[in-house]
């Protein structure tokens, strides 16, 4: 094996490779960008079209909203076969229910669990659960890849009678693409898999903003989960109709014993008040905070935690 | 993370990862203008799908896995035209022993070469490999090692 960097080594590529490659892609960044811009200029004419004609337009664009690429579709977007055969299999469980908030029409348009979904880890020795969510504007105002703000909003498994700190995306190793095609914003999340806790009720929760916290999620006695009352923007929330046949209770309880570390719904520190000290460990990343001011001592762990989980 | 599609985040990542991913993809491709054309597709997927970065490793993470996606699909289309595989796998240029070693590397199924190059090329440790791919640990310890022996009998084959 000594010889297998020399052999790699020896490979030679176009010495403008990279040159090529970086104009290619602004040359593609910019052409995405005028198209971005002759949409916006095409909007603004919009609004000189009479009024009657914009009803006919809208009319035409809730009409489209009703037209969504299904489960599968969005699978083969992303280049993924299995999947989308998978969603067209008999684990599939198809939901499309819609929730409008904001400006936004949401709609969960499907899941599915399982193995060796994706082809990049055929063996995979995990089950995972890809999630389909689609979003429109209600006003009709297309979503495009250029100018929606995927990273503003997140798609999260939430389980009731769990902390919305422990079973979440990040804590479920997820992994979000997107894009846009028709007007409509599609994510494709890939968590490992939800059904170990189907014997509660599993959410899936769509929200701008970050990280669940107390600012976004109150948790009832009764483990219920809802969003706070003051959240204002955009969100839903979807109950799943998981087979409770599939949970996994021990595998549930061990998930559990590794990311819970309670809830509280009184709402977070305001910023400024502490001192984040980040220090890496094997696993990933030990957040420490500190009270503002304080220096010098032992610093107290937070108890949190950021290893990086992988895809 | 900056969205891709600046020209600053455009010479970074193209800078940063052009070399390790043109040698990835040719665990797969025997063509270097295929390589190069496999990375060049997953450098072009960032502007559309616009994937959600947590960090630099998870960026590369998503290349990695994307670079090999795409690598994969060039033979598959390759395979799919007819095309004899040795014209999709073997370059025009005459054996040598490096590239005899390469030939073996592409010969071995995908799920073994990622991990053989990542661990014997890049110099991932095992964990580090399973958070780039998404796999367990444990798996990507077994398919280094089963892979290595492969790869081991390939060559001892060839030398015969």
């Amino acid at each position: 094996m000594n010889d297998y960097r020399k052999a790699f080594d020896e490979l030679s590529f176009s010495a403008d490779f990279q040159e090529r490659t970086a104009d290619l892609l602004r040359q593609r960044a910019r052409e995405l960008e005028k198209e971005r811009s002759n949409m916006t200029i095409g909007k603004i004419r919009k609004i000189a079209v009479l009024a009657a004609a914009c009803i006919a337009l809208l009319a035409v664009s809730v009409s489209a909203a009703m037209l969504w690429l299904t489960p599968a579709q969005v699978a083969e977007e992303h280049d993924q076969p299995l999947l989308a055969e998978a969603f067209e299999g008999p684990d599939a469980i198809e939901i499309n229910e819609t929730v409008e908030s904001g400006d936004f029409s949401i709609t969960l348009l499907g899941l599915v669990s399982g193995r060796n979904l994706d082809v990049l880890n055929e063996d995979l020795e995990k089950d995972h659960t890809y999630s389909v969510l689609a979003l429109r504007r209600l006003d009709g105002e297309p979503l495009e890849n250029e100018t929606f703000d995927f990273s503003g909003y997140v798609m999260t498994p939430l389980v009731a009678g769990c902390s919305p700190a422990a079973v979440n995306n990040w804590t479920l190793s997820a992994f979000a693409q997107g894009f846009a095609k028709d007007g409509a914003y599609y994510y494709l999340l890939d968590t490992q898999s939800i059904e170990m806790f189907a014997n509660h009720t599993v959410y899936m929760a769509f929200y701008e903003g970050f990280v669940p916290n107390s600012d976004t999620f109150t948790v009832a006695d009764d483990g219920t989960i809802a969003f706070a009352d003051d959240f204002t923007g955009v969100h839903a929330l979807f109950t799943l109709p998981l087979d409770s046949a599939k949970a996994d209770p021990a595998a549930a309880e061990a998930f559990l014993a590794e990311y819970d570390m309670g809830w509280n719904n009184e709402r977070s520190e305001p910023e400024g008040e502490w001192d984040v000290e980040r220090r890496e460990t094997e696993d990933g990343e030990e957040i420490f905070l500190r009270p503002k001011g304080e220096t010098g001592g032992e610093s107290t762990p937070s108890g949190l935690e950021s290893g990086d989980g992988g895809e | 993370m900056v969205p891709f599609g600046t020209d600053e985040t455009i010479s970074r990542i193209v800078s940063a990862y052009s070399d390790m991913l043109l040698r990835l993809a040719c665990t797969r491709l025997g063509s270097a203008a295929d390589a190069e054309d496999a990375v060049q597709e997953a450098f072009l997927r960032l502007l559309t799908a616009r994937p959600v970065f947590r960090d630099q490793e998870h960026e590369k993470a998503w290349l990695i896995r994307t670079t090999l996606q795409r690598a994969s699909d060039i033979r598959r289309r390759a395979e799919q035209r007819n095309v004899p595989l040795e014209d999709v796998t073997e370059p025009a240029a005459p054996e040598s022993p490096g590239e005899e070693l390469r030939s073996a590397v592409r010969a071995l199924p995908e799920m073994y070469g990622a991990v053989i190059h990542l661990h014997y090329y890049e110099g991932y440790s095992i964990k580090e490999i399973a958070k780039l791919l998404g796999l367990p640990a444990a798996t990507v310890g077994t398919r280094l090692a089963r892979g290595r022996e492969r790869l081991r009998q390939m060559l001892r084959e060839d030398a015969v």
